[in-house]
């Protein structure tokens, strides 16, 4: 039964639904290109009124009833792409893609690191988005650091789901208060070999292989520190039963007890599955490690408006409208998936989830798991580690 | 029409070839000289990233890529010979059917396909292992998340790519010339060797450059069902575009990729007499 409800959650993410999607909006798309002739001969903003707003985003963002509620709303379009990383979406804005879009978002550090230095988004008027933060969980009241420019001067965001994001156990081979207790250590125990999986985002991969290795991994290394990064990568991704980027092959192979557990994973991968009732999944963060104490790592997603030079002239509003309670709840159940959004501090948008979705995203101990995790930030070594994990890789198999 | 007129209207297919298939192929060549983990065109040239290409390890990937494409191409082409033929000789009106249902494939997105096998491979619960447990009480394992299942992938995948060539070149063996060489006294390996493989070996030809070529930058196969047991090359190349934030490097890649293509490539070509398989 669990394995059917798992099966239809991959069929539901049948890649054919995009193309059918994006078909209908590329239309729309083509509509608004072929009156690009016409709208060249416009102004700036007339132009680009004229065309759909245009997110770069998460699958979240791509909710029918997210775009119908915006439609109903604003009477505005949109045009949307869902991306498959951070980098990759950084780098199609390096790439001029600026000029294509209107909305990004991505995890917390690269607004303010990278996409804020290199010119690639605008900042948000603090009048009229400072308000916003006031109604978020207290972890995010002004001035949040993510949501500022290094120098503390320029908002570049609207803060909005966030978790911890670290391994993922079966309960039923694992207690999740062991794999708590043990932490990393569980995936360089010989028991465990072959046994688990790997999340194939790499970044976060990184990270946790620093976790393991018992080092900081948003503080600059040592050489020895290296070392012990360089063994445990090559440790981990050797004894790893499989490699993926979809994390429902990783769910289904612990329901079909290929694996015990896997990094990385957390709500995000679990609580969909969970709230199907799914039980041989759950989210762990570890109750230590070596971040200042912490094992787990804490993501933030950021909400930014594109430095586009002919932006649409409802992309503010558009950031504005997300934080809506009514737009944040389809958000925080985007897609058939369940996350934790800032604004479920307020009663109103909390009173909206039922018993059993708190169960599915692990509520009871969010907080715990929070506290538990340091934020997710810039890795200052991350080019060195990252061609030692490339290369341990390279050497599997 | 004039031979003057000629080069005028080769100009716009001529045009669009050198914006969208060499200007792309040029700006990744200069890229692959540029610093490492740079994005500029505009830095010191340096063979730096060649140098990382030989000594860090690529050549691994490489040699799976290289070796996954050669085993997909010789399995594909063992198994579409036979087929091709049956097809050509035996089965009539039904050939148009068969074909289709083999072509039919094609049309669906290859991940899809990858994921539905992916689904039938499962252990226990799959689709195949989960079958015969509960029919037969038999337990089987999985090749799922390994080489194997990679190379079936791939196999699964490219079998189209050999198979409607070698059609060609299976239809272009007369049939005459088949029952001239058993008058003659020739067995069947004889007609084999001497006879039909020779006169289809355009289609052959083609076949195993398109298959080989394809199944040299695949990369879902080896992720979906391969699990990553091992990596490819393109999976390598993805890397440092992507994570690793190192274009030159990812760059150099590439071009070393086009050149194994290319050597492999205008060799087979310049043997293969493709005016006599178009104008068939």
């Amino acid at each position: 039964m669990q394995h059917d409800r798992a099966l239809r959650q991959m069929a539901a993410r049948n890649p054919l639904a995009t193309p059918m999607q994006h078909s209908l909006h590329r239309r729309r798309f083509l509509q608004a290109m072929a009156a690009g002739a016409a709208a060249a001969a416009l102004p700036g903003t007339a132009a680009a009124q004229q065309r759909p707003l245009s997110l770069l985003t998460w699958d979240a963002y791509a909710d029918p009833r997210l775009l119908t509620l915006w439609r109903e709303t604003s009477g505005g379009d949109i045009r949307y792409e869902i991306h498959i990383s951070d980098p990759t979406s950084v780098n199609r804005l390096r790439a001029g893609e600026t000029a294509v879009w209107d909305f990004i978002n991505v995890n917390n550090p690269w607004a303010r690191n990278v996409m804020w230095p290199a010119g690639l988004i605008r900042e948000l008027p603090r009048d009229r988005f400072d308000p916003l933060y006031a109604q978020m969980k207290p972890k995010f009241h002004m001035p949040y650091k993510w949501a500022m420019s290094e120098d503390g001067q320029n908002l570049l965001g609207l803060v909005q789901r966030y978790e911890t994001f670290d391994f993922v156990v079966n309960p039923e081979v694992i207690s999740p208060q062991l794999a708590k207790d043990e932490g990393w250590s569980l995936f360089s125990n010989p028991d465990f070999a072959g046994r688990y999986g790997i999340l194939a985002y790499e970044d976060w991969n990184v990270m946790d292989i620093c976790m393991g290795a018992g080092v900081h991994p948003f503080k600059v290394k040592t050489d020895d520190e290296v070392a012990r990064f360089e063994e445990t990568a090559r440790l981990w991704i050797q004894n790893a039963r499989l490699i993926t980027t979809d994390f429902v092959q990783l769910n289904l192979a612990i329901l079909n007890g290929e694996i015990d557990l896997y990094f990385t994973g957390g709500t995000y991968t679990t609580a969909a599955a969970r709230l199907e009732g799914v039980t041989e999944l759950y989210a762990i963060t570890p109750a230590s490690g070596p971040a200042d104490g912490k094992g787990g790592i804490n993501w933030i997603e950021v909400n930014s408006v594109v430095n586009n030079p002919d932006l649409h002239p409802q992309a503010f509003d558009f950031i504005e409208f997300i934080a809506s309670p009514d737009a944040a709840e389809i958000i925080a159940r985007g897609n058939g998936n369940l996350q934790p959004v800032s604004q479920m501090a307020q009663p109103e948008l909390m009173s909206r989830f039922s018993a059993d979705e708190l169960a599915a995203i692990q509520w009871d101990e969010f907080d715990e798991r929070i506290a538990n995790a340091v934020e997710f930030d810039i890795v200052p070594d991350y080019d060195r580690l990252y061609d030692i994990y490339s290369a341990a890789m390279r050497m599997r198999g | 029409m004039s031979r003057v007129h000629g080069p005028w209207f080769a100009l716009p297919v001529g045009l669009f070839l050198a914006a969208f298939f060499a200007a792309p192929i040029v700006i990744v060549a200069w890229y692959s000289l540029m610093p490492p983990r740079t994005f500029e065109l505009s830095g010191a040239l340096t063979t730096a990233n060649y140098r990382a290409a030989f000594g860090e390890g690529y050549e691994r990937p490489l040699m799976w890529s290289a070796l996954g494409a050669a085993l997909t191409t010789l399995v594909c082409a063992l198994l579409a010979w036979p087929t091709a033929t049956i097809l050509h000789r035996s089965a009539g009106r039904w050939a148009g059917v068969v074909t289709a249902l083999i072509a039919l494939p094609i049309f669906i997105s290859e991940s899809v396909r990858l994921f539905g096998m992916s689904l039938f491979l499962m252990p226990g619960g799959g689709i195949l292992a989960g079958t015969l447990n509960a029919l037969f009480e038999v337990r089987v394992g999985s090749i799922l998340n390994s080489r194997l299942g990679a190379l079936v992938g791939l196999v699964y995948i490219h079998f189209p790519f050999m198979l409607f060539p070698l059609l060609l070149g299976v239809a272009m063996v007369p049939a005459d010339r088949i029952e001239a060489a058993r008058d003659l006294g020739a067995g069947r390996l004889a007609v084999f060797r001497e006879v039909e493989l020779p006169l289809a070996a355009p289609g052959l030809s083609i076949g195993c450059l398109l298959t080989f070529v394809l199944a040299l930058g695949a990369n879902a196969e080896a992720a979906i069902l391969g699990g990553r047991a091992v990596t490819v090359i393109t999976a390598a190349i993805e890397q440092r575009f992507n994570y690793a934030q190192d274009w030159p490097m990812g760059a150099a890649l590439t071009v070393l990729v086009i050149a194994v293509t290319a050597a492999v490539v205008f060799p087979v070509l310049a043997r293969v007499p493709l005016d006599r398989i178009i104008r068939r």
